[in-house]
């Protein structure tokens, strides 16, 4: 039989956001649907209602055009509206079988028959009594999936599915939706994936600030089409000029640098030497855990080395701490955002305090500047426009391209004349990219220098004046940027050489 | 040679009876924290049972009465904590120290008139089983019905979250409060549940030592023993059986050291006294030494306020 979802001028508005703007979409099955949007575009926040965990202020969900009432999610499972999570709601102390039984009314012995039967026909291999805490992300996500076969759902919703799947992962997902959708299951994919959405969906609605802002056929649509939608301006393209440094002055220069690490998993850096000029962007290339981590975490200071082997403006620098380094106007933005740059549980403003340095005049006798510290966060949010311009907000409330703006904001308000970033847009969506590109071409004109350790060769060749690769704790020569190619980044990265 | 024999028997029987306090709070305590809330009133809640139950007895003259009744009145303390906890969202273990201390101060007011007077004597069951068989006997003859109940409760508790539904959806609530609401189930319903069973298990561990252990009211009667109960079912990685090997270890060591004491043994007192705290972690920590499955039994939730998104 037919599926048909329809959800009829959804509104859902939390404290200073509106999440769901009259939301108005049609669904078919027989089709795979795709709901694309930015962070934050308010997705999430329409599937919770479809699945019965959040409750709508305004509007209606029709199944087969029948009002249906999801107040809680026990309502969707009635309605046979079946929903995997982006982070898993599983049990992972439980067994796969504990797992699936624990909401199913049947009895153990069918119900296990009913799930070796699901297994054999999507080609599934999972081991039903071993704790879900032993499972590969990809095996989590088949037995969230197997949970909703098994009530024969109607419709099918995947909220970012692939955000945590391997290649190879996602093609077998890939394949199985596909099965799923011509057994007659509706399904919605919820995603921010531009290059998904083309492979495997038929209609796409774009989502942008709570809002429906199209729908269209797949094959109607390109990339750069939706991205477009997606963050509602045309993104420019934008490329760095190449500028000459021969003649600007020396401001980094870290000479035969060696790094001995007594832990077995870290990697040990060989040999390093590189120079950085005023004004210059050096991106560092390379498949992660070739020595990124420890090479950042020497120039941030969290690795104290010999202290003449990094002069920073003609300073001896490497014994001193990152503290002691930021007095020097030097500048970090650290790879994993909610660990090693904020602290998720502190406000933003407690945050941006964090990162005092001894002319911020942050604290005064021991005390915290409240007051100060506000202006100051404030003045940081409207620069780097985070949309917020609360700064009590509590930092995991930020979505991650928000985050990274507020702490690429914090860093770069004190105008430092280094700034080091790891990974600045890693897992971020198209705006948020551009955002932080765009800031990072910005301090090049100022005459800042930075220093871009990234796994993501189009954001090197596009902002890096001159790159090199780090393989297994060493550098590569360093090349200028415009006699480098993406082909040539590959091969030393792989541990090969050009010449 | 048969005398010994017997001895020994009487003397196991001594150990089975002091252990039952602790089975049955710890077991109680178990189903709570499984369930993801971590109780720290246990203390306050046996005190409370075990001056309800005195006192019940007092005034109806009643052992029937008196045992329920201590049991209700565990139950009604820990609904306390249960609605501070669940539905006020209150810190889990500041609300269950208060609850230690709530606990002691009322069952002393409670206690004062009962100062002195004589228990009733609580009827044993086969004994005369327990006289005509040397050793087995005095083992498995003579006692209270509580203490048999005591002893079946580990392997009902253990069979109830292995094998039902009910033991399932318990483990799922500590697992992850969040993902089993998601799943539709009334997360606070079965914490309450569970808090208000610990609760009954305290009250009725505490009416086993003011009813039948010392029959009688002396202020501070339970001298800690909430205390050991808390730590057995963390130290027995909340394994009911586990809980049950703790508490016959700790009561073992510490009927024993008890004769060590009066044999006048030339070892500090307070070395032997330290004797079953020290003993019964160490048994403990290496009885559960498998951290694989020490983590598949840990509540992962345990002591996480948890409130539904609206």
């Amino acid at each position: 039989m037919n599926t048909q979802l329809k959800v009829s001028k959804i509104s859902k508005i939390y404290p200073g956001c509106i999440a769901n703007d009259k939301v108005s979409l049609e669904f078919e099955s027989g089709k795979i649907y795709a709901l694309l949007g930015e962070n934050g575009a308010g997705k999430s926040t329409l599937v919770k209602i479809l699945s019965g965990v959040v409750k709508p202020d305004e509007g209606k969900v029709f199944l087969n055009n029948e009002s249906i009432k999801l107040n809680s999610p026990l309502d969707a499972k009635k309605n046979n509206i079946g929903m995997v999570f982006q982070h898993f709601n599983l049990f992972e102390t439980l067994s796969v079988f504990e797992n699936l039984s624990i909401d199913s009314d049947k009895k153990d012995e069918d119900l296990r028959v009913l799930v070796n039967d699901i297994l054999k026909k999507y080609n599934f291999k999972i081991d039903l009594d071993i704790p879900v805490l032993n499972l590969s992300a990809g095996q989590k996500q088949k037995v969230e999936i197997i949970r909703c076969l098994i009530r024969n759902p109607k419709v099918l919703i995947m909220d970012e599915p692939t955000s945590v799947l391997t290649e190879q992962e996602t093609d077998d997902l890939f394949i199985s939706l596909k099965q799923f959708s011509k057994d007659g299951i509706l399904i919605i994919y919820i995603t921010h994936k531009l290059k998904e959405v083309l492979s495997l969906c038929d209609e796409v609605a774009v989502m942008r600030k709570g809002k429906v802002v199209s729908v269209s056929n797949t094959i109607d649509e390109k990339i750069e089409s939706l991205a477009n939608k997606m963050v509602g301006e045309n993104l420019n393209t934008i490329k760095k000029k190449i500028n000459n440094f021969k003649n600007s002055e020396e401001i980094l220069k870290i000479s035969n640098l060696n790094f001995k690490s007594d832990d077995p998993y870290e990697t040990n850096l060989n040999n390093l030497n590189l120079s950085l000029k005023k004004g210059e962007c050096l991106g560092i290339a390379g498949i992660s855990g070739n020595g990124q981590n420890e090479l950042f975490q020497i120039l941030s200071g969290e690795i104290i080395t010999e202290g003449t082997s990094i002069m920073f403006r003609n300073k001896e620098i490497g014994k001193l701490n990152p503290r002691e380094r930021r007095e020097y106007l030097m500048a970090f933005s650290p790879e994993d955002r909610i660990s090693q740059a904020a602290v998720p549980e502190l406000k933003i403003y407690e945050n941006v305090a964090l990162n005092n340095f001894k002319s911020s005049n942050f604290f005064e006798k021991g005390l915290v500047n409240e007051k100060k510290i506000k202006e100051h966060s404030k003045k940081i949010l409207s620069n780097f426009s985070v949309n917020t311009d609360n700064v009590e907000l509590k930092s995991q409330f930020l979505s991650g391209g928000n985050l990274q703006k507020l702490i690429i904001g914090r860093e770069l308000i004190t105008s430092p004349e280094l700034l080091v970033c790891f990974n600045p847009t890693w897992g971020l969506d198209v705006g948020a990219i551009n955002y932080i590109h765009e800031t990072l071409i910005q301090i090049n004109e100022q005459g800042k220098s930075s220093i871009l350790i990234s796994t993501d060769n189009d954001e090197l060749l596009k902002l890096s004046d001159r790159i090199c690769v780090i393989y297994k704790g060493k550098l590569s020569k360093i090349m200028n940027a415009d006699t480098v190619t993406a082909e040539k980044l590959g091969i030393l990265m792989g541990g090969g050489s050009i010449d | 040679m048969s005398i010994d024999l017997n001895f020994i028997g009487i003397l196991i029987g001594a150990i089975m009876a002091s252990s039952v306090p602790l089975i049955l709070a710890a077991s109680g305590e178990l189903i709570t924290e499984r369930s993801g809330v971590l109780n720290l009133g246990v203390e306050g809640m046996m005190i409370i049972g075990a001056i309800s139950g005195f006192a019940l007895m007092v005034v109806t003259d009643n052992l029937f009465f008196a045992v329920v009744g201590s049991m209700l009145s565990g139950l009604i303390i820990s609904l306390i904590f249960g609605l501070l906890t669940q539905s006020l969202l209150t810190n889990h273990v500041a609300t269950g120290l208060a609850l230690t201390i709530f606990g002691i101060g009322m069952s002393a007011m409670i206690g004062k008139n009962f100062v002195g007077i004589p228990g009733k004597e609580f009827p044993l069951l086969f004994i005369n089983l327990k006289e005509s068989i040397p050793f087995l006997g005095p083992i498995f003859f003579g006692h209270s019905i509580i203490l048999y109940f005591a002893f079946g409760l580990p392997f009902m508790t253990n069979y109830f979250l292995k094998k039902t539904k009910t033991g399932l959806i318990i483990r799922a609530v500590g697992d992850s409060p969040t993902s089993a609401s998601n799943q539709g189930i009334n997360v606070t319903l079965v914490r309450y549940s569970c808090i208000l069973y610990g609760g009954a298990m305290c009250g009725l561990a505490g009416a086993y030592l003011s009813l039948i252990y010392t029959p009688q009211w002396i202020e501070n009667m339970t001298g800690g023993r909430g205390w050991i109960a808390l730590a057995l079912v963390v130290f027995a990685t909340w394994s009911p059986i586990k809980v049950l090997i703790g508490a016959l270890i700790f009561g073992g060591i510490t009927i024993l050291q008890l004769h060590m004491q009066a044999i006048g043994l030339r070892i500090p007192v307070q070395l032997l006294s330290a004797l079953p705290y020290i003993m019964t972690i160490i048994v403990l920590v290496v009885i559960s030494r498998d951290s694989r499955k020490i983590k598949l039994n840990t509540p992962t939730s345990l002591g996480q306020i948890f409130y539904k998104e609206k």
